[in-house]
């Protein structure tokens, strides 16, 4: 059986990183891939999605952006041809429409596909973060004849069958896709648990930028207070668009959207919904006006000759929000799980998992040739964006060369 | 901000530092945070009744208060009561209000907040057309809660708020009162 040196699995942003940072250093690898490059940005995204970065913060490993639009947001498609050009640019050893089915250790790494087994040294797991919908345990309960998506399944609004839908989950995806179903005539419940709020233009920037010169990405993942804490927080509630417009609740308010509490139970057909959405509203509010506030005191420090601020209008929150809701009596067809994601490591047959069922790392390693990339805050909060991977590649890499049992002597 | 803390060290009475052990202690050995709380209630006469607290279960043993403690509960001579006590919805709203102020105690504590006063004022707004069986469309319990904050603290406004957000995320009675729960009632 061929003997590898490392062989990583998935060639999405992370995947592709490691593979030119390995390549880097003279290490023979393999890239394993179950469908094609970037494949959960071909098959596992809706159709407008567009990145909520902008394309600066998009680079792939060795393939800058380079373009006229730095702060355009890219389609999804866009995004698949770069991963394209970056696999050909990097020469990236590539296994395609290879699906692992498992890995094991027995006097090495045992990686068994579909397409037949490898031996590795070390492996790499780069499969994503949001490979499965995170879907609360009560969703059984929904009632048959109400079609249940998630983001990952969702594609346009013409699929979902007629009627209301009711979206659980206020982060990027519940709200960018609460946005698309009102703007398509259906009448949309938004159900808001704990979230986030940002402008997208701030003082005459994109909050993004403001938010890298006020440092908030940088802190090493070994120096944060809690890992775990940062580690939960979702993506950041924004949308990319022409317009640069903000997508908040009161902006979805505005399109008709009703937003109501976090989704906390279905009983006899009926969803019910927590009381805390005022809180939850307040709380998103004051953490934007913390942030706004360190962005400013940072523009005050570096002297900048920027416009002035403008805060946003506090979230407008309902008096009564609805508590119930009748789902089969309210016309509503389609609840869409917008609940978060959680990465899919089942073929990952070693103990390396805590009691949540979550893999314990060290800033991406976990120990004896062992490694993961692409999961939030993997070493800082630039490990969630796609071109934050480049960095955490060359870490992981160097500790990964560091490492490697010595070759045979040549 | 440990930094910001160590050097800010508020007097509000609350050990934060055990509270912040027993969460790291928590970590390693999940099944000590279950806990089992119990109360046993006599009926005294009319709507009177008296309610009394002493064991709970926790840390993965029998645990007792330093002593019992009775609740008791009546209701007032306009629903033709002996008023020997707060109405059982009296004592929910004030069970709201201490968990969200001893919330407020401890987020402060821990931010390194001084606190001169809280105090925070209720009020639930109720159809007893519902408990009374009138009308079937009207719900038993609170149409709406509003809870006031009035704190006095070495802060600005927005970090009072903050506190009394953070206080709402972490209370148990706040969460028991917005959330469904499923109850079982049975006869011995």
């Amino acid at each position: 059986m061929p003997r590898l040196s490392t062989v990583i699995i998935g060639a999405g942003h992370s995947g592709l990183a490691m593979s030119r940072a390995l390549a880097g250093r003279g290490i023979d690898h393999l890239v394993l891939e179950r469908g094609q490059v970037g494949n959960s940005w071909r098959t596992e995204r809706w159709d407008s999605l567009r990145l909520l970065t902008p394309n600066w913060m998009n680079g792939l490993p060795g393939l800058p952006y380079a373009g006229a639009d730095p702060d355009g947001f890219p389609p999804a498609a866009t995004l698949v041809r770069e991963f394209e050009s970056c696999a050909a640019v990097n020469g990236a050893p590539l296994r395609t429409e290879t699906r692992v089915l498992s890995l094991t250790w027995d006097a090495g790494y045992q990686v068994r596909t579909d397409q037949g087994t490898l031996s590795s040294a070390s492996i790499v797991g780069a499969t994503g973060a949001c490979a499965l919908p995170n879907i609360p345990a009560f969703a059984g309960d929904l009632p048959a004849g109400i079609a249940r998506i998630s983001p990952i399944t969702y594609r346009r609004p013409d699929d979902l069958p007629l009627g209301g839908v009711l979206v659980a989950g206020a982060s990027a995806s519940g709200l960018q896709i609460a946005r698309e179903l009102a703007l398509a005539g259906r009448r949309t419940i938004l159900a808001v648990g704990s979230h986030l709020r940002l402008p997208r233009r701030y003082r005459g920037a994109d909050i993004l930028t403001w938010m890298h010169r006020a440092g908030v990405f940088d802190t090493p993942y070994d120096q944060v207070d809690d890992i775990e804490r940062v580690r939960r927080t979702p993506s950041l509630p924004l949308m990319g668009s022409d317009t640069h417009e903000t997508l908040d609740l009161n902006a979805l308010q505005d399109l008709g959207v009703e937003i109501v509490g976090r989704l906390a139970a279905i009983a006899e057909g009926k969803a019910q919904f927590s009381g805390s959405l005022a809180n939850f509203c307040a709380s998103a509010d004051l953490k934007m006006n913390r942030l706004l506030d360190a962005v400013d005191r940072r523009i005050e420090a570096d002297g900048l000759q920027v416009p002035d601020a403008e805060r946003s209008a506090p979230t407008r929150v309902p008096d009564a929000p609805r508590l119930t809701l009748d789902l089969a009596r309210s016309g509503i067809g389609t609840l869409v799980w917008a609940t978060g994601y959680r990465p899919d490591h089942h073929w990952l047959h070693l103990p390396v998992f805590d009691r949540k069922g979550r893999i314990r790392h060290d800033g991406g390693m976990i120990g004896d040739g062992l490694y993961v990339m692409g999961l939030p805050y993997l070493r800082s909060r630039h490990s969630t964006h796609i071109a934050g991977a480049t960095a955490d590649a060359e870490a992981l890499a160097g500790h990964l060369a560091e490492r490697l049992p010595r070759r045979h002597a040549a | 901000m440990n930094v910001e803390n160590a050097l800010k060290t508020a007097r509000n009475g609350v050990n934060t530092e055990a509270l912040m052990g027993a969460r790291a202690a928590l970590a390693e050995t999940p099944a000590a945070g279950q806990f089992t709380w119990r109360a046993e209630c006599d009926w005294v006469h009319g709507t009177h009744s008296r309610s009394t607290v002493q064991g709970f279960f926790g840390l993965g043993a029998e645990q007792s208060h330093t002593r019992a403690f009775t609740v008791e509960a009546d209701h007032p001579p306009q629903f033709a009561a002996a008023d020997n006590a707060a109405t059982p919805v009296e004592i929910v709203l004030s069970a709201l209000a201490s968990c969200l102020t001893a919330g407020v105690a401890a987020v402060a504590q821990h931010r390194g907040i001084q606190l001169r006063s809280v105090k925070a004022s209720v009020e639930g707004d109720m159809d007893i057309a519902g408990i009374l069986g009138v009308d079937a469309g009207v719900r038993n319990g609170f149409s709406a809660i509003r809870v006031s904050f009035d704190v006095d603290a070495d802060a600005t406004r927005d970090e009072i708020a903050a506190l009394v957000a953070q206080s709402q995320k972490r209370s148990a009675v706040f969460d028991i009162v917005t959330n469904p729960s499923n109850v079982k009632v049975t006869v011995a």
